[in-house]
């Protein structure tokens, strides 16, 4: 525990100063410094804080995706070659020439873990500094004894205390309130409903509108379904045995994913996917309306004849070409890629 | 007698690289599909690590995979790249991607 403490405690340093400033910031404003709703309202500013701080790397994005437009005919055409075929292989060699077009242009629609990565020191730093609080412990930094206390009596509807889980209201272990009870019960199965549905929304907007109809063969796509019915199941388990607090900052965190996600697949569409078809269409209906040419016809005239649906030798490395003659024939339904190139003994 | 006792030594010295390979398969089964292809990379950082696992070992490759990672952020450039080639010769590969001592047959 003593070195993952460590690497929190700069964050729980930032978020006890986040968290403070907001609270007292809105207790200047006329809130009832104790109350809960003004723990839950610094809460939320913090999730708002945090949220905006990633927002230049989705700008990023959004710029690397004007850059796909350019190229999505291309693309096009590297997906039509690997249309249907499901083999590791195939599914391998799409990917590798997908990610040599993009890199040849110089743009990425990916913006790798890293976003991912970073929340969840914060997530982790907010719970430690949570918990602490509920237990009347003075924090790192500015969370100050008296803040701790204060934070620890804070309640919602003046019954059920931010730092009360389920699981410590119904076992008796959290001292509460006539009714208290029942309130922290009600207050996280709501959460965990609004939580559930909230990822559920996020996730199949991603599966059913944004992949290309070859990710949806493949089974990867499969293993995301099921997820999407396996969440629901976490988060139960989170409402359980999670503080208020800490459920409440996760919730307001699905609720701005889910936004950002109906912008990033309304107007940035992966290429082959069916938001973009849609969003083709909406832009064919604003430019008729407009009494424009459709769009991408002179783009159309002057695009070299490539379009031959025989299998076009693509080239490659020296290493991979010296690699292809090697390549022991595969079982097609092992689609994971991870046996290896060489596996078979040479000799 | 001396074959059978090379082959379990051999388990032995493989035996890191299986226990980190089952935990990058349970990742990339479970974990991975959960936020889809994020990775600005071909292979994607798991597969990498994966890979270079196999080819490399627990800790040559735990350090590639790692060395990956922080090279994976959404201001590198992204595009091929692939774990270095690796001339082994005292082990296979299964079809679940997991290492054996080599069949000498």
């Amino acid at each position: 525990m003593g070195a993952i403490d460590t690497i929190l405690w700069p964050i729980r340093w930032v978020i006890e100063a986040l968290l403070v400033g907001f609270h007292s910031l809105f207790e200047s404003w006329g809130l009832e410094g104790a109350s809960g709703i003004s723990w839950v309202l610094a809460i939320t500013a913090l999730v708002l804080v945090v949220r905006a701080a990633l927002i230049p790397v989705f700008v990023r994005q959004i710029k690397s995706q004007r850059r796909m437009m350019e190229i999505a005919p291309q693309l096009k055409k590297i997906q039509d070659k690997y249309k249907g075929k499901k083999d590791q292989f195939s599914r391998e060699a799409l990917s590798r020439e997908t990610m040599a077009l993009y890199s040849k242009a110089g743009t990425n629609p990916f913006s790798s873990c890293l976003p991912l990565l970073l929340q969840m020191p914060i997530f982790f730093g907010l719970f430690r500094v949570l918990s602490e609080a509920g237990l009347g412990n003075a924090g790192v930094s500015y969370m100050t004894q008296d803040l701790a206390v204060a934070f620890a009596n804070a309640e919602l509807f003046g019954l059920a205390p931010l730092s009360a889980t389920m699981n410590a209201a119904i076992s008796g272990e959290a001292v509460l309130a006539e009714g208290g009870t029942t309130a922290v019960v009600l207050i996280a199965a709501v959460m965990v409903v609004l939580m559930s549905g909230s990822q559920f929304i996020t996730q199949l907007q991603i599966m059913a509108k944004n992949q290309s109809e070859e990710m949806m063969a493949s089974p990867m796509y499969r293993q995301q379904r099921i997820l999407l019915y396996v969440l629901p199941l976490v988060f139960l388990f989170s409402g359980v045995f999670f503080p208020l607090g800490v459920m409440f900052y996760w919730l307001v965190s699905n609720f701005w994913t889910m936004g950002q996600q109906f912008l990033v697949i309304r107007n940035m569409p992966t290429p082959g996917s069916q938001a973009a078809k849609a969003r083709d269409e909406r832009i064919a209906k604003k430019r008729e309306k407009l009494g424009l040419p459709p769009l991408g016809e002179a783009e159309e005239e002057d695009a070299p004849e490539q379009t031959k649906p025989a299998q076009r030798q693509q080239p490659v490395g020296k290493s991979r070409a010296k690699k292809k003659g090697q390549k022991p024939p595969k079982k097609p339904d092992d689609d994971d890629g991870l046996a290896g190139q060489a596996a078979k003994p040479k000799g | 007698m001396t074959t059978g006792v090379k082959a379990v030594g051999t388990w032995v010295l493989l035996a890191p690289r299986n226990a980190l390979l089952g935990v990058l398969w349970a990742y990339r089964k479970v974990i991975s599909p959960l936020y889809g292809q994020v990775c600005r990379y071909h292979p994607s950082c798991s597969l990498y690590a994966f890979r270079a696992i196999q080819y490399h070992g627990a800790l040559r490759g735990t350090g590639l995979a790692a060395w990956r990672v922080l090279r994976c952020n959404p201001f590198s450039r992204g595009g091929i790249d692939d774990p270095p080639e690796s001339h082994h010769t005292y082990f296979d590969i299964t079809e679940h991607g997991f290492v054996r001592p080599r069949k000498e047959d």
